[in-house]
C-alpha cells in the first residue's frame, strides 16, 4: 500500500459505468493538475513553434480585418462603427472556428493518450478549448486599446465581456466534444467541417450589418448561435448596451444544449475510440 | 483482499469486410446495403480474482486475447458485457512515456507524465530528484526530449513511472526493451515492489520472466481461460498445448 490514503474502488463495465455528468465532471475534476499541463502544452508548441510566436496570432485577425475593411469599406463602410464592429466581429468568430477545428484532432492527434493510458478522455477536448480561450482572451485584450482609440471611450457594458465568454466557451466545448468523437470515426469530417463553417461565416453578421438581412428569413437567420453571440459582444463592447434577457437565454440554452449533446455523444462513442484509432 | 475482480467479461471486436471511416464510405455503404462486419469474441466469460500483493502472469498465443484482458484492466478498452472492479490505485504501462513531448524539456515531461499517471504537483516535487537519479539523467533536465536517445527516453519514463507509486500494476512486456544493465534494474524494481505487497498484472511471451515474477499464471487461449494456477504447472501446460498444436 502506498499509504497516501487514496483508495478507491472503482466499478466498470456493461451497464455498470454510471454516465452521469456529475460523475465525469468529478473525475475530471481530479486530474486538473493535467488539464492545465495540456493546455500549456498545447499553448506552448502553439508560440514556441513560429519565429515571432504570439504575436503571429494578433497579426492574423488584425491583417485579416484589415483586408475585409478595405474590400467590403465601399459598400458597407457608412455604417455606424464599422470597423470596430468587424474586429469584433472576427475575434468573436475565430474563438469559435478556432475552437471547434482544432477540437476535430483533439482525440485521433493524441493516439498514444486515447489507447495506452486511462484518463477521462473529456480531458482532450477541454485542454484543448482551454488554450483556445486564453488565445481568444489575448486577443481581446489587445482590441481594448484599439477599440478605445476608435470608440474615443470604453463602454461601462465591457464588464459583462467575462460572462458572455464563459457561455460562449462552454457552447464551443460541446461543440467540440460532438466533433471530436465524430472525428474518430469519420475521418472525412475535417473536410466537411472546413465547408460548413465557412458558409457559417458568411450566414453571421461578421463583414457585413445585420440590417441587411430581410426580415422575411430573419427567424432563420437568427437560428445561428454565432449570429446571437457576435450581436451580445457588439452590445457590450462597442454599442454599450445591456444584452436583452431573451438572448441571455437563448444562448445559455444553445450552450446547454450542445453541451448536452455532445457530452452524450461523446460518452457513448468514446468506449470505442480505443478499438477505432 | 482482492485488488482485482473480474466478473464475466467479454469482450467482441466488429471487423468489417470493408473497413469504412469516412461520411462518404458510410453513405456508399448504406446504398449498397453492406452493413456486413464479422464478430470476433477476443474474450468470452472471462471470470478471475487477483489478491492484493499478488503477482499475476498472463500467457497464451498471439490473438489470445492476452492484450485486450490487460487494455481492459487498464480501462482502455471496455467490455461489451461484465464488469470489472479495481481496489486502489491502478497504472498501467502498456506503454512507456506516453504523451511525451519532444519539443519541451526533460523536467517539463516529467510533470507532464506524472500527472498523466494521477499525481499532483506537489508529490512530483518530493520524487523529483529520485526519479533523475534513478534514471541517472539530472545532467540533462534542461534538454529537449527531442534531443535525448531513445534509451534515455525509456530510462526518463520508466523512473517516473515507477516513482508514481501505484497500488497496482499492469505490464505489457515494456520490460523486454533497454539493455542488459536496464532490464536488470527493471527486474530489481519489480522484485521490490512485490516485497512491498503491490499487485502486479504481468503480460509476457517470456515464460522465464513470468517464471521469475508471477506465483500464479493463467493461460488464455481463444479468449478463454484454460487454465488457472500454479505458474510453474501453468506453463508445463501452455508448452504441451503448444506441442499438440491445438488447445485442450
Amino acid at each position: 500500500m502506498s499509504g497516501r490514503g487514496n483508495l478507491k474502488f472503482t466499478l466498470y463495465g456493461g451497464d455498470t459505468e454510471p454516465l452521469s455528468s456529475y460523475n465525469i465532471n468529478h473525475k475530471m475534476w481530479q486530474y486538473r493538475e493535467l488539464i492545465w499541463n495540456l493546455t500549456a502544452v498545447d499553448l506552448k508548441n502553439r508560440y514556441q513553434n513560429t519565429s515571432i510566436g504570439f504575436l503571429w496570432s494578433l497579426l492574423s485577425p488584425l491583417l485579416m480585418a484589415l483586408v475585409l475593411y478595405i474590400i467590403f469599406r465601399h459598400i458597407f463602410g457608412r455604417e455606424e462603427n464599422f470597423a470596430i464592429n468587424l474586429l469584433v466581429g472576427i475575434m468573436c468568430w475565430r474563438f469559435f472556428a478556432g475552437g471547434t477545428t482544432s477540437s476535430l484532432r483533439a482525440i485521433v492527434g493524441r493516439a498514444g493518450l486515447v489507447t495506452k493510458v486511462y484518463i477521462p478522455r473529456q480531458i482532450l477536448v477541454l485542454s484543448n478549448v482551454l488554450a483556445n480561450i486564453i488565445s481568444s482572451l489575448l486577443e481581446f485584450i489587445v482590441l481594448l486599446p484599439i477599440l478605445f482609440v476608435l470608440l474615443g471611450h470604453l463602454p461601462v457594458t465591457v464588464f459583462l465581456f467575462p460572462l458572455i465568454h464563459i457561455i460562449y466557451f462552454w457552447f464551443i466545448y460541446g461543440a467540440g466534444l460532438l466533433l471530436s468523437a465524430l472525428y474518430v470515426y469519420f475521418r472525412d469530417l475535417n473536410q466537411i467541417w472546413q465547408v460548413l463553417t465557412q458558409i457559417l461565416f458568411f450566414c453571421s453578421p461578421i463583414v457585413y450589418p445585420l440590417s441587411m438581412i430581410p426580415a422575411s428569413i430573419m427567424p432563420y437567420y437568427l437560428v445561428n448561435p454565432v449570429t446571437l453571440f457576435i450581436g451580445m459582444y457588439r452590445d457590450v463592447m462597442v454599442a454599450g448596451d445591456l444584452p436583452s434577457l431573451y438572448s441571455i437565454v437563448v444562448v445559455i440554452g444553445f450552450a446547454f444544449a450542445a453541451y448536452l449533446v455532445g457530452s452524450v455523444v461523446f460518452n457513448k462513442l468514446q468506449r470505442r475510440f480505443a478499438e477505432e484509432m | 483482499m482482492s485488488a482485482i475482480i473480474v466478473d464475466n467479461i467479454s469482450k467482441k471486436f466488429r471487423i468489417p469486410h470493408e473497413k469504412k471511416n469516412t461520411v462518404f464510405q458510410h453513405i456508399v455503404g448504406l446504398m449498397k446495403r453492406q452493413f456486413d462486419y464479422e464478430e470476433f469474441w477476443a474474450l468470452k466469460d472471462v471470470s478471475f480474482e487477483v489478491n492484493k500483493g499478488e503477482a499475476l502472469g498472463i500467457i497464451g498465443r498471439n490473438g489470445s486475447g492476452k492484450s485486450t484482458l490487460l487494455k481492459i484492466l487498464a480501462r482502455v478498452l471496455y467490455p461489451d458485457s461484465g464488469s470489472v472492479s479495481l481496489n486502489g490505485k491502478v497504472a498501467s504501462f502498456l506503454q512507456l512515456g506516453v504523451g511525451f513531448q519532444s519539443e519541451l524539456t526533460a523536467r517539463e515531461n516529467v510533470y507532464i507524465y506524472s500527472s498523466i499517471l494521477g499525481l499532483k504537483r506537489k508529490q512530483v516535487d518530493g520524487i523529483y530528484d529520485d526519479i533523475f537519479d534513478f534514471a541517472e539523467l539530472k545532467k540533462f533536465e534542461n534538454m529537449k526530449l527531442k534531443n535525448f536517445s531513445s534509451g534515455m527516453n525509456l530510462r526518463l519514463a520508466f523512473s517516473t513511472a515507477v516513482y508514481a507509486i501505484p497500488d497496482t500494476l499492469l505490464m505489457d512486456e515494456v520490460l523486454a526493451v533497454g539493455d542488459e544493465t536496464f532490464q536488470k534494474k527493471c527486474q530489481d524494481k519489480m522484485s521490490q515492489f512485490q516485497a512491498e505487497g503491490k499487485t502486479i498484472v504481468f503480460v509476457s511471451h517470456s515464460l522465464t520472466a513470468v517464471k521469475e515474477l508471477c506465483q500464479r499464471t493463467m493461460l488464455l487461449n481463444e479468449g478463454r481461460i484454460v487454465t488457472m494456477g500454479d505458474t510453474e504447472k501453468v506453463i508445463k501446460d501452455y508448452l504441451a498445448m503448444l506441442q499438440r498444436g491445438t488447445p485442450h
